[in-house]
């Protein structure tokens, strides 16, 4: 009886709450155009990189130096993406308005535009502001035909490798995936390493993108261009799995692979272990720095993945990257768009770039001497082709797990190429033309 | 001489203190190998082999912890939350588990299935709709945003140990209480408590650690830096690609500090409460 | 008379009762029920996600009828059923026997409590994280000792039977401490009068555990099983951190499945059917155990 009644009363509490909930900011602008506005506001962002100073806070007082009015008060993200994701999800449709401004995956845009977890940037930001990021960033943040993602840095695959090694057995750098194969089986036959070529292969996001690599080097897709109909299983999706579990079962990879996420896989390279590695932009800092727990620095070289024979060269890398977001709810548009403007520009982005060996989203920042000479990295990532993950469509989480879990059978040996790709099929299909209901 | 000390290397080596051994090393090398990582060098936790023995003693992760991450702040929280969502957990659990144990109120089984029931629900369901509760009360990033939502979600399970342990409590000695006039409060306090320690014990270990490690709820609720507990600030740590397990199992080593520090405040009562009706032999 | 004023006392004890159940309750409800019947509400409804909350539109059975055509349901169940009733049996067992060992140690039995606590009260993910480092296949410390024996490098996480067991083996090292703790505060409260008797008649140490020891400890038995059975079915951290429900989807329990339903695919209605239809598995799987240990011990104990 008690307890009835006490719940009776929270329950009218919660019907006529509304939202109670104290924003930290001063005041704000009604306008909401972007320039120069005062306040508070709350940047919520995972850590970027994990030694020497950090990027967040040496740009916030290159910013805060810029608009002396603004205030912007870092929080601290959990580092792994999907919890990340779950606190904003469970944050923003609670109704909260802090995090004001907050950093997300680059592959967020479909379902948190759809969830309206994120306000659209293209309603107060002009074309032009989007037209200056390097070709498919802002496509890759659309949904519906709105923005939702500032390109804040870009990231994609790489191939790194051993230059010491591939010297010593008189090798060329790989361009071929075949090459690559046959130069890392042979490495690991002389014992020049233990392991030929590592990436990532557990069960997860990271195995989509690895992918999708191969996928796109032998020419298939995910999704048509309608995003409501599978194309994966296809001889383009078959060269690519089959190529993949032919790199585990030829010994060019070890049965490891499969349950490698990216720390593991770099580990394996950086301590001594790999011919080559496939890995994003930060690999080449990580195992090039004295600091880091690295056996191999100076000598480790970075190049574009390669493409398969007869094709084009080189192959394709996929791309990833975090975007600034806006969370609907805040309080501060005005401010929040004066610093995703600023923390998008060029001084910020040459920051990035330059001090923190991030790639940088701006074209000319991008293409510009002083960036591609400072890091081989950015360099190489001047003549990569990039592939994006189908993640225009909201379903796109359900399609990646359709991917990884079946792609991860097939290399782990329990399915064959053909009927772990149909059964991705059949997965994408049910989530993308049913508009997504399913487990 | 040489009699007698073999019968006494044989009395060491009884079935008991092998069997011991044995729990001690089931129990003890896992834990030595996460103190052990946490004082290597970033190249020793990665090493292929791995190092049994660290070649380079370092303190670096620790300091990491502590200066990188506010890490000093997070263990300040999780013992102010722990302990008050313990102590709560205690005071009320204890007298709803005796109420349900001892007395013959109606519809006692509907509750105690009720009790279950909500310590069944899976905590995942219910972070939404708690976090929009504590917001509308204006809760949010604060203390009781988790000593509540833990003292209410943990109890039933204690409620359920108390009641259990309560039961076994012979009802002589409470009836000569009531006898000799004691008020209930009073007979719980003097006759129950002294003879529920194991119980009591149990029921509080069991909700400090699940109040010490919970992630979700800490993860949601309080977005804050200085209301962050350990599990959330350990999640906070590495980078995107980076696990760094050498700070995280060093963050772990301090975390058990408190605990240890619990276990030796109550260790009299504890022990000797769990081992005194013990039967030698 | 006399029976009228026992009825009064029965009253009045009834209502000193819920008094005293009064502040724990009314705490419990409070912040309980609420949630709750939100979560089973949107098992129940159309709910579509939106930036400001969820709105649930119209009864529907379709949450439900997804999840039980959904393959993945079914495997999730299966999982998590598996692994419950193994790693039940093995800590419940393990702990007691353990708990025996510990009543009888004469040195040290502090220091052992002790070290028992330190993986129990070990933050989830830590253990997770720890047992990740164990089971590593390049650096881990597991796989070193296997090749070292001679038995090649497996890839354990990468492989289903021993990935699962590798779930396991890290789930017994964390929770049989806790079994340990409630089975021994249990031995204790056993009477010694009871071991005295036994001893006179000259009964052996196996029959005495039996006929003696594990009668009494039965109610704290149902208790430690009660309380593995729940944790276990909500199974979570582990898989999360060690294998993301890999290789394949041949380790995602049915926390997982909501979990992922809910905060990567933004379905929160099956994703509350899901969790919903667990804790009512969960329920009915204990009132069942509860019965058919009660009556158990009702037969033996007349």
């Amino acid at each position: 009886m008690a307890t009835a009644a006490a719940s009776a009363v929270l329950l009218a509490a919660t019907a006529c709450g509304g939202s109670s909930s104290s924003g930290s900011g001063t005041s704000s602008a009604p306008a909401v155009s972007g320039s120069a506005t005062s306040g508070t506001i709350t940047w919520w962002a995972s850590p970027i990189t994990t030694s020497g100073s950090d990027p967040r806070t040496v740009l916030i007082k290159k910013f805060e130096k810029a608009y002396p009015k603004i205030h912007v008060n870092l929080q601290s993200a959990p580092t792994d993406t999907d919890t990340n994701r779950s606190s904003l999800i469970t944050t923003i449709s609670g109704g909260a308005t802090s995090p004001d401004v907050y950093m997300g995956d680059v592959i967020w845009p479909g379902q948190f535009g759809k969830a309206g977890l994120a306000a659209p940037l293209s309603k107060y930001l002009p074309k032009s502001y989007f037209s200056q990021f390097a070709p498919g960033l802002a496509q890759g943040a659309t949904y519906n035909g709105q923005v939702y993602g500032a390109p804040f840095f870009e990231d994609e695959g790489f191939l790194y490798y051993r230059k010491d090694l591939l010297a010593k057995e008189h090798m060329k750098v790989p361009t071929t995936w075949q090459q690559l194969e046959s130069e890392a089986s042979t490495l690991t036959k002389k014992k020049d390493a233990k392991y030929g070529y590592v990436w990532e292969g557990d069960s997860y996001e990271g195995l989509t993108c690895d992918f999708m690599e191969y996928l796109g080097s032998a020419g298939g897709t995910v999704l048509n261009s309608g995003m409501n109909g599978s194309t994966l299983n296809s001889a383009a999706g078959k060269k690519a799995l089959s190529f993949m579990q032919s790199l585990i079962t030829s010994g060019a990879s070890p049965k490891a692979v499969t349950t490698m996420q990216e720390p593991q896989a770099m580990s394996a390279f950086a301590s001594g272990q790999s011919a080559f590695l496939r890995n994003w932009d930060y690999g080449y800092s990580y195992a090039n720095t004295a600091s880091s727990p690295s056996k191999v620095v100076g000598k480790v070289g970075v190049a574009p993945l390669p493409g398969f024979a007869g094709g084009t060269s080189p192959g394709t890398s996929t791309i990833g990257g975090w975007n600034l977001y806006i969370n609907p709810h805040s309080k501060h548009v005005a401010a929040d768009l004066t610093f995703i403007k600023w923390m998008t520009g060029a001084t910020a982005e040459k920051t990035l770039a330059t001090q923190f060996s991030e790639i940088p989203t701006l074209q000319s920042v991008r293409t510009s001497s002083g960036v591609v000479s400072s890091n081989p990295v950015l360099a190489a990532a001047a003549k990569t082709r990039l592939i994006p993950r189908p993640a225009g469509t909201p379903q796109y989480a359900k399609v990646s797990q359709a991917i990884y879990t079946n792609v991860n059978s097939a290399l782990t040996g329990s399915a064959q190429p053909g009927p772990a790709l149909s059964s991705a099929s059949s997965a994408i299909n049910s989530a993308v033309s049913s508009s997504g209901s399913g487990l | 001489m040489r009699h007698s000390s073999r019968r006494g290397w044989r009395r060491a080596v009884n079935g008991v203190n092998v069997a011991a051994l044995l729990v001690f090393l089931f129990i003890a090398l896992p834990l030595y190998w996460m103190i052990s990582a946490a004082f290597k060098t970033p190249e020793g936790v990665g090493a292929s082999p791995p190092q049994y023995f660290p070649h380079h003693l370092s303190t670096k992760n620790f300091s990491i912890a502590f200066s990188q991450f506010t890490f000093g702040q997070y263990i300040v929280n999780s013992v102010i939350v722990a302990v008050s969502a313990t102590v709560l957990i205690l005071v009320f659990g204890t007298l709803a588990g005796y109420a349900l144990g001892r007395t013959p109120m109606r519809g006692r089984l509907a509750v105690l299935m009720s009790l279950l029931m909500i310590s069944v629900f899976p905590e995942i369901a219910v972070v939404v709709p708690l976090y929009a509760l504590l917001r509308d009360i204006g809760w949010l990033n604060s203390y009781q945003a988790l000593i509540i939502p833990y003292t209410a979600f943990f109890m039933p399970f204690a409620i359920w140990i108390l009641r259990n342990y309560f039961l076994g409590i012979p009802r002589e000695m409470e009836e000569s209480a009531r006898i000799d006039g004691a008020s209930p409060l009073r007979t719980i306090w003097s006759v129950i408590l002294p003879q529920a320690w194991p119980g009591l014990f149990t029921a509080g270990i069991f909700t400090f650690t699940a109040c010490w490690t919970e992630f979700l709820m800490a993860l949601s609720f309080n977005i804050v830096n200085g209301y962050r507990t350990i599990p959330v600030g350990v999640a906070l740590f590495g980078a995107q690609f980076v696990v760094p397990y050498g700070t995280i199992f060093a963050a772990s080593v301090v975390a058990v500090v408190p605990i240890a520090v619990l276990v030796l405040i109550f260790r009299r009562s504890v022990v000797s409460g769990l081992t005194a009706g013990s039967v030698k032999g | 008379m006399a029976s009228s004023s026992h009825d009064a006392f029965r009253r009045r004890q009834a209502r000193l009762g819920w008094a005293l159940s009064a502040p724990a309750l009314t705490v419990i409800a409070a912040v309980t029920i609420f949630p709750i019947c939100y979560a089973i509400a949107m098992s129940v409804s159309n709910v579509s996600a939106t930036g400001s909350g969820f709105s649930l539109n119209g009864l529907t059975g379709n949450n439900y009828s997804i999840m039980f055509n959904a393959p993945q349901w079914r495997y999730a169940l299966f999982f998590t059923v598996l692994y419950t009733v193994v790693t039940v049996a093995i800590e419940v067992a393990l702990g007691t026997a353990i708990a025996l060992v510990l009543e009888r140690l004469t040195w040290a039995r502090g220091w052992m409590m002790a070290l028992m606590l330190i993986p129990w009260s070990m933050i989830t993910v830590i253990n997770a994280q720890l047992w990740g480092y164990i089971y590593n296949p390049t650096y881990g410390v597991l796989d070193d000792i296997f090749s070292r024996l001679g038995l090649g490098a497996p890839v354990i996480l990468g492989t289903k039977v021993p990935a699962i067991m590798a779930l396991m083996g890290a789930d017994v090292w964390k929770t049989t401490p806790f079994v340990v703790i409630i089975v021994l505060a249990g031995l204790v409260m056993i009477p010694r009068d009871y071991y005295e008797a036994a001893a006179v008649d000259g009964a052996g140490g196996w029959t005495i555990f039996w006929k003696i020891t594990f009668p009494q400890l039965r109610p704290t038995i149902a208790l430690a099983v009660l309380f593995r059975v729940l944790q276990a079915f909500g199974l979570f951290d582990l898989p999360f951190v060690l294998t993301n429900g890999g290789p394949g989807d041949s380790t995602q329990s049915l926390a997982i499945l909501a979990y992922n339903a809910m905060f990567r695919d933004l379905d929160f209605g099956p994703g509350a059917a899901v969790a919903t239809s667990t804790a009512l598995l969960v329920v009915i799987g204990c009132l069942v155990f509860l019965k058919v240990f009660r009556a158990q011990a009702g037969t033996e104990e007349s």
